[in-house]
């Protein structure tokens, strides 16, 4: 009896050392979780104003292979205080990080992200073109 | 050998907590205190604004062989406004879910900073509501109360509740606006003006509300500050001297409890006033529609305000609105 329960606790603890010195999962600089995916693209683009309301006027236009995004606004939009959010493909994400209010005012000039696969080789800037309804 | 050591000490173990799971829970009825006893409790939520009312519930008992209440009364460090009163009825709810008051002595009577209800009925237990109408004078200072509660065997309690600080914030109500008519808007006097009264008030005018339809964008509802550019305040001719820039910050289901006056249960205090940053803001607001909102800072900086839409009516191209304004300097 107690033979079988030496042999069962060895067991236990081999199984335990086995687990705890097996090679760490992957991180980035974030703590996010680095994956085979190469996948590398915008798949949603969201714009909201200073009450968190969409100023889009139609859905974004999305261009994965030229990497563009083209987004018309309600005219009077605050250009200043817009709030951008990225739907990305899975295991990617974005830099740089969203992380308030963006001033997208200076038209002339869109600004860019960088979208980064899920294994964190393959990047891809996209070009984010503000446009204001016309009058 | 070990083996049975485990089913033994299993075993008593299992026994022992039989015993204790069956053992019957002693419980006594409590004694009630034999004197006069008193409790209170706040029953609004929120910042305590001039002009609104702070209510209570003030309970008063004692056993029925040691006499009656003959008196109760309220004490503000602050007095009340005349609107001040402490109820002279008991309420029970009927069996359709309605408050119904039985009268317990006279109305009460207000003298100074005190309120008092003397009892004409046989009391021995009730409980008392109290309306304290919060007076402009309170602004910016804490307010205490103490409660008391006398028997006719000279037995006297009392209930200390507070202190409550009385908010800064004004707040103005249920301002209807029109386009083209009653369409001037200031902060400073917390009213809306027409072009006539505009023209004597120029230099307080900080919003123009206007109603546009206009083909391919969508304007509807708008407050514009009066210096903003002219492309969002089509067709409107200001009156001469009106040309402050307002910083106006558009929001959306804000709908503080006391403007709304809807389910919400928010509240903007003065502390979200205090800590708004206005910095880079625009000088209109347009396409509004009910239960929307603005932040104001006028262009002197004196006053910051929410303005709430209570309501927008497209076709007469008018609205609603309700204000709480906040002075910074």
């Amino acid at each position: 009896m107690m033979k079988r329960y030496s042999t069962i606790t060895l067991l236990l603890l081999m199984t335990l050392c086995w687990t705890g010195c097996r090679k760490d999962t992957p991180i980035d600089e974030d703590g996010l979780l680095i994956t085979d995916r190469a996948e590398c693209y915008v798949s949603n683009f969201e714009l909201l104003g200073s009450d968190f309301q969409t100023v889009r006027t139609k859905n974004a236009e999305i261009d994965t292979v030229a990497c563009t995004i083209g987004v018309t606004v309600f005219y009077g939009t605050d250009l200043k205080h817009l709030y951008p959010q990225f739907t990305l493909v899975t295991d990617a994400k974005l830099d740089p990080k969203i992380t308030g209010f963006t001033d997208f005012s200076d038209l002339a000039t869109p600004r860019t992200y960088t979208v980064i696969s899920g294994n964190r080789e393959v990047r891809k800037t996209y070009k984010v073109t503000v446009t204001v309804q016309p009058r | 050998m070990n083996a049975k050591y485990f089913g033994y000490t299993l075993g008593l173990f299992s026994l022992c907590l039989s015993v204790v799971g069956c053992k019957d829970k002693d419980y006594a009825i409590p004694e009630p205190k034999n004197e006069l006893q008193n409790d209170c409790i706040k029953r609004t939520l929120g910042p305590n604004l001039a002009g609104l009312n702070i209510e209570f519930a003030y309970a008063m008992a004692l056993p029925a062989t040691r006499g009656k209440i003959i008196s109760a009364q309220v004490e503000a460090s602050i007095q009340g406004d005349s609107t001040t009163y402490l109820e002279n009825k008991s309420y029970y709810t009927n069996g359709s879910g309605e408050d119904v008051g039985i009268p317990i002595g006279d109305s009460s009577v207000n003298q100074g900073n005190i309120t008092t209800v003397t009892f004409t009925k046989d009391t021995n237990a009730v409980t008392l509501r109290y309306y304290y109408r919060i007076p402009k004078a309170a602004k910016g200072k804490e307010v205490r109360f103490t409660f008391t509660a006398k028997s006719s065997n000279g037995e006297t309690v009392s209930y200390a509740m507070g202190p409550y600080a009385i908010s800064n914030m004004d707040m103005a109500l249920d301002l209807p606006v029109k386009d083209g008519d009653a369409c001037f808007i200031s902060v400073a006097d917390m009213a809306v003006y027409n072009e006539k009264d505009a023209t004597a008030n120029a230099d307080k005018i900080d919003l123009v509300y206007l109603y546009r339809a206009i083909p391919n964008i969508t304007f509807k509802h708008a407050l514009v500050s009066p210096g903003a550019d002219t492309a969002y305040l089509p067709g409107i001719v200001l009156p001469p001297g009106v040309n402050r820039v307002t910083k106006v910050k558009k929001t959306w289901a804000l709908r503080d409890f006391h403007l709304a006056r809807l389910q919400y249960g928010i509240y903007i205090d003065d502390v979200d006033f205090r800590q708004l940053d206005m910095s880079g803001t625009p000088d209109y607001a347009i396409n509004l529609k009910s239960e929307a909102g603005v932040w104001v800072e006028t262009a002197d900086g004196k006053y910051r305000a929410y303005i709430y839409i209570n309501k927008a009516d497209d076709g007469k191209k008018s609205g609603t609105i309700s204000m709480k304004r906040y002075t910074l300097k």
